[in-house]
C-alpha cells in the first residue's frame, strides 16, 4: 500500500481468482491514517466473483469507517462481471485515475 | 467441419480452477470466438469451476472421487460447456455478498441446466462465434 498524503493506494495485478481470496483479504486493509482509499485494479486482466466478494467486504468496511474507496477497473472482462453480479451501483468505480482521485478528493474534503 | 470437444479433470482444488479456465480458452480461440464472447464464456466456466472446486466436497467424509471435470463441445454452430463434480450442489451461500456465481452464469449463457442426481452437473449453452463476413461478397 502506498498512501500520498491521505489518499492510500492498494493495488492488485494479475488474475484475481479464487486461488488468491488469502492475498486479496490481506491486501485488502484499511489504513487508520488514510481518509481515502484508491484500488487501483487497472493491470487485473481477470476477475471472478471471489474478488467481487472480498471488494464488497472491503468496502463495507470502509463504509463503516467513513472512509470513501474508488475502484479503478480497465479490463473489459471485469466491468462486465461487475454488471453481471448486479454491483454496478455498489462501488464507485473510474476507469481514469485522475477522475477517481479527483472523486476521492473531494469526498475527504482535500 | 465435425463436432470439436475438449474433456479436462483435475483435482477441485482452488489451484486448479485457473489452468482449466485457460486451457478453455485456448480451446475457444481455436474455434475463432474473440471479443467479449471469448471472456464472457471463460468467465462463466471459471465461475461454475470455482463453485465446484469451494463447495463441491466441502462436507465430504469421505475418500471417494473428488474432482471436477469440464467438457466443452463444440457442435453445429452451439457451444456446450459442462463442469461436473462428485458432491454437493449449494445454490445460495448463506452469508450475505456471497453467491453471485450463478447470477453471473445465468447473466451470460443462453441456457444453463442443473443436475444434481449424481453429485453435480452445470451444463451451459452459448451461441457459436459470429462468422465475419468475406469482404468480397459485400456490394
Amino acid at each position: 500500500m502506498n498512501e500520498s498524503k491521505t489518499i492510500a493506494t492498494i493495488r492488485l495485478a494479475g488474475e484475481l481468482e479464487i486461488s488468491r481470496k488469502r492475498e486479496m483479504r490481506d491486501a485488502l486493509a484499511l489504513s487508520e491514517s488514510a481518509r481515502a482509499v484508491l484500488l487501483d485494479l487497472s493491470d487485473v486482466t481477470y476477475a471472478d466473483s471471489t474478488a467481487l466478494t472480498e471488494l464488497l467486504r472491503f468496502c463495507a468496511a470502509a463504509q463503516g469507517a467513513d472512509t470513501p474507496i474508488a475502484i479503478l477497473i480497465a479490463a473489459p472482462q471485469f466491468l462486465r462481471l461487475v454488471q453481471y453480479a448486479g454491483l454496478a451501483t455498489a462501488f464507485r468505480i473510474f476507469q481514469d485515475r485522475g477522475d477517481a482521485l479527483h472523486y476521492l478528493s473531494e469526498c475527504a474534503g482535500m | 467441419m465435425g463436432a470439436s470437444e475438449l474433456r479436462l479433470r483435475r483435482p477441485a482444488r482452488a489451484r486448479s480452477v485457473a489452468p482449466i479456465r485457460r486451457a478453455l480458452r485456448a480451446f475457444l480461440e481455436a474455434l475463432a470466438f474473440d471479443g467479449s464472447a471469448l471472456d464472457d464464456i471463460t468467465t462463466a466456466a471459471g465461475e461454475a469451476l470455482a463453485n465446484a472446486a469451494e463447495h463441491a466436497y466441502a462436507h465430504e467424509t469421505t475418500r471417494r472421487n473428488r474432482d471436477v471435470e469440464l467438457r466443452a463441445r463444440f457442435d453445429r454452430g452451439e457451444l456446450s460447456v459442462e463442469v461436473s463434480d462428485g458432491g454437493s450442489f449449494i445454490e445460495r451461500s448463506p452469508l450475505p455478498g456471497r453467491g453471485f456465481g450463478l447470477r453471473i452464469i445465468r447473466a451470460i449463457a443462453c441456457q444453463i441446466q442443473i443436475e444434481t442426481s449424481r453429485g453435480t452437473c452445470v451444463r451451459m449453452l452459448f451461441p457459436g462465434p459470429l462468422r465475419k463476413v468475406d469482404a468480397r461478397h459485400q456490394y
